[in-house]
């Protein structure tokens, strides 16, 4: 065994209204430096959808993650041949039209314009070449925009659907969407740190944060491709790959990284998990149906005296051990299971842990009024409107199973406390449903505590760093806040 | 120990000096002035140097021997009707010129000049008419289909001339195709090549010199070329140029095999296919 500490996540889905929030909160600390401008280091996406940059979970195109070959795992987009082969030129990058091209406006316009019958607007205006633009795509085109005969329709996860379950989900009236906030997972078998021919990508020891040296890197962009997530961007100013950080600056003075901080609707959880190093590479190989079950496993107990013992022994810090005990991802991922993977099928073993939605509401316009087509307050899952299977695409490998049970659990819990406050659900029909989705009264009530009542500090368990361990920082991160703002402490030798 | 150390070094010593002033000031007007001067046998490249005293005083022409690019630039009007007289060959400076060698060089025409005959007024090279055979072996030696008795590189690798070779000949040396009338005639021509003595030229034919059955078919073909090409114009650059496109051309056809299942933008062909 050889346990590591891994500071992991859960977005909780049900919670999310989409309000972009968390986005602009990175944004404004980390990305608005000149290169960055089109860099969303946290997005939030309408599923059904193709999200940023469009279509980013076809593989078959981005070449993104690990794939099984001859029983062994090995990434897509490149090896050891291909990274000399390619060298020079990168194949399967995303362009800037996947992402957008980024923009401002020209506000002058506003005051500056001739007279004329109509009102003056402020022009876009490219914020890479300077140009005033013709907007035709952005890092959210098609919020909201669930029934969107070209991006809604294009999403890979409707694959493998029957022509009812998809004319079910772009039915008028059924319309149906959700919110996907995606950062970087920080995984366990990343594919950007095995691809960087330049060594500049690493998933640092103390907390399993995979950062990229800006030191380092050398534009290879190999990252790029080899992400399957698209969560390594290339600075075109500084010649630089960047990602998601995970606020460290942030998490090592005991605060949660800025989108985390942020998020209005709560859904975001911060935890520490242990988990066994030595097993990654045997469950990244392992066949997709069997991927979430073996990925959960390797998360190990941390009030098993064993794995204490070994923790410790491995050089985690007591403060660590204790942050992981009181971890609300253990209990949302391993404890009660309602928590899963993003396409787990790219092997990345990605340790941001998704809560599906329930997405109950079922009603159709009537006239002028909105009728309720539905009569019970949790209908059948295999009526719902987004299928299981789509569920099932996107967050267990297809396998229907593990969204069955979570929804089953979510609603049951949410069935027993109406029970309890409303009433108007007979206590033994809530039991049964309890029995029925593997849930105790006791884990119930622990589950709508961690869902709807939970505090700041039991949302976000972040254990005390310990700074004689961080590489990282030498200096006051903030130090140069609103001064010259973040960025690079010197000015990379590369770049424009 | 010290002694021989001593003795060993003074004999360095000596063998220096007599490197340096072993080589004759009669060898050096030979290797370096001949090929373009006669002393009373009549213009070459460059004028005839008998009596040369007495047409311009010693330090004028010290200063010009030594380096001749100073006086020519400085506007001399002396200079300028030698320029003229040479049809624009400019005297190159030599390499290794000390103004001991000049002083010594100027009294050693001064003592030829007033000899009733001399070897230098007439190149020791053999004459004899020229025929056309000349002209086609004279264009094999240029080419260097047929290599040189001394082994020397063929002209081509330097020089380029009228019509010969698709992309032209070396940019390093001057088109010849006029070189005979640049020169002053065929035995102007004719010293040059049996001791060229420009500084690229001097060191590699000074070791592998030209034969003299390889000198009068050279000048036959560049005497045939000069007549041939009265009013030539360079068109190896424009080959060149439109090689260079067609390279072009071939390189990205080389790239786009290589890469053409590249990833190209996903979303505006994501667009296009539902409008269409």
């Amino acid at each position: 065994m050889d346990i590591r500490s891994q500071i992991s996540m859960v977005f909780h889905l049900d919670k999310c209204i989409g309000c972009h929030t968390c986005s602009i909160a990175c944004k404004n600390i980390w990305t608005d430096r000149k290169g960055t401008e089109y860099m969303w280091w946290n997005n939030v996406e309408t599923k059904p959808g193709t999200g940023f940059p469009t279509k980013w979970e076809d593989q078959e195109k981005y070449k993104g993650g690990w794939e099984l070959k001859k029983g062994k795992v090995v990434l897509k987009s490149t090896n050891k041949v291909k990274t000399v082969t390619n060298i020079f030129h990168n194949p399967n990058m995303p362009t800037m039209d996947d992402y957008y091209e980024p923009w401002e406006y020209d506000y002058k316009e506003l005051f500056n314009s001739k007279e004329s019958d109509d009102q003056p607007t402020a022009k876009p205006v490219s914020m890479v070449t300077g140009e005033y633009i013709d907007i035709k795509a952005g890092p959210n085109w098609d919020d909201d925009l669930s029934g969107s005969p070209i991006y809604a329709r294009n999403d890979i996860n409707l694959e493998n659907l029957t022509p009812e379950q998809k004319k079910q989900m772009f039915e008028i009236e059924r319309l149906v969407m959700f919110y996907l906030p995606r950062i970087c997972n920080h995984c366990l078998n990343p594919a950007c740190v095995a691809s960087c021919p330049s060594g500049a990508l690493y998933k640092r020891g103390e907390d399993g944060i995979v950062l990229l040296d800006q030191k380092r890197c050398r534009a290879w962009r190999a990252c790029i491709s080899a992400c399957p997530y698209k969560k390594t961007y290339y600075n075109w100013s500084s010649g630089k790959s960047e990602k998601c950080i995970l606020c460290f600056p942030r998490v090592e003075t005991g605060q949660a990284p800025a989108c985390f901080h942020s998020c209005v609707g709560r859904i975001r959880y911060l935890g520490v998990l242990l988990y066994d190093a030595d097993k990654i590479e045997e469950i990244a190989s392992l066949p997709d149906e069997k991927l979430v079950e073996a990925h959960r496993s390797i998360i190990l107990d941390p009030f098993d005296e064993k794995v204490i013992s070994e923790a410790k022994r491995n050089g985690i810090a007591d403060s660590t051990i204790d942050a992981a005990q009181k971890s609300p991802v253990y209990n949302f991922v391993v404890k009660w299971g309602l928590a899963l993977p993003p396409h787990i099928e790219y092997r990345t073993l990605p340790m941001l842990f998704y809560v599906p939605p329930l997405l109950p509401v079922m009603s159709a316009q009537d006239g002028d009024t909105v009728k309720n087509i539905n009569n019970e307050f949790f209908p059948d899952f295999e009526k719902a409107r987004v299928p299981m299977k789509y569920m099932a695409n996107l967050f267990s490998a297809g396998n229907e199973s593990f969204i069955r049970y979570t929804l089953e659990k979510q609603t049951a819990v949410r069935a027993y406390r109406r029970a309890v406050t409303v009433g108007d659900i007979d206590m033994k029909d809530a039991e049964k449903a309890l029995l029925k989705a593997d849930c105790s009264k006791e884990e119930a009530e622990a589950i709508y505590k961690s869902t709807s009542l939970s505090t700041f500090e039991e949302r976000f368990v972040i254990p005390a760093s310990h700074r004689e361990q961080a590489i990282e920082m030498y200096e006051d991160p903030l130090k140069l806040k609103q001064e010259t703002g973040f960025g690079f402490k010197d000015k990379p030798k590369r770049g424009l | 120990m010290r002694k021989l150390y001593f003795i060993v070094l003074a004999i360095l010593f000596f063998l220096s000096f007599s490197v340096l002033y072993g080589q004759s000031t009669e060898e050096f007007f030979e290797r370096n002035c001949f090929s373009c001067h006669t002393i009373g046998g009549g213009r070459l490249t460059g004028p005839d140097l008998k009596n040369v005293d007495q047409r311009k005083d010693t330090a004028w022409l010290e200063k010009f021997i030594l380096n001749p690019e100073v006086i020519l630039r400085g506007g001399d009007p002396y200079a300028a009707k030698l320029l003229k007289e040479a049809r624009g060959v400019r005297m190159t400076r030599v390499a290794g010129l000390t103004s001991g060698l000049v002083k010594n060089l100027l009294k050693f025409i001064k003592e030829e000049s007033a000899k009733e005959k001399t070897r230098f007024a007439k190149s020791a090279l053999k004459e004899r008419p020229l025929t056309p055979e000349d002209i086609v072996l004279g264009r094999q030696f240029f080419l260097g289909t047929l290599p040189l008795t001394n082994k020397g590189p063929a002209c081509l690798g330097c020089h380029s001339i009228a019509g010969e070779g698709f992309f032209g000949g070396g940019n390093l040396g001057p088109d010849l195709t006029s070189v005979i009338g640049r020169l002053g005639g065929k035995t102007a021509l004719m010293a040059w090549l049996s001791n060229p003595s420009s500084a690229t030229m001097s060191p590699i034919y000074r070791k592998q010199p030209l034969d003299e059955e390889e000198i009068l078919p050279l000048v036959a073909f560049f005497k045939s070329k000069s007549e041939k090409n009265a009013s030539y114009m360079e068109v190896h650059d424009f080959n060149f140029m439109i090689f260079g496109f067609i390279g072009l051309i071939l390189v990205l056809l080389i790239f786009d095999l290589l890469w053409g299942k590249r990833l190209r933008s996903v979303r505006e062909k994501l667009v296009k296919g539902e409008l269409e």
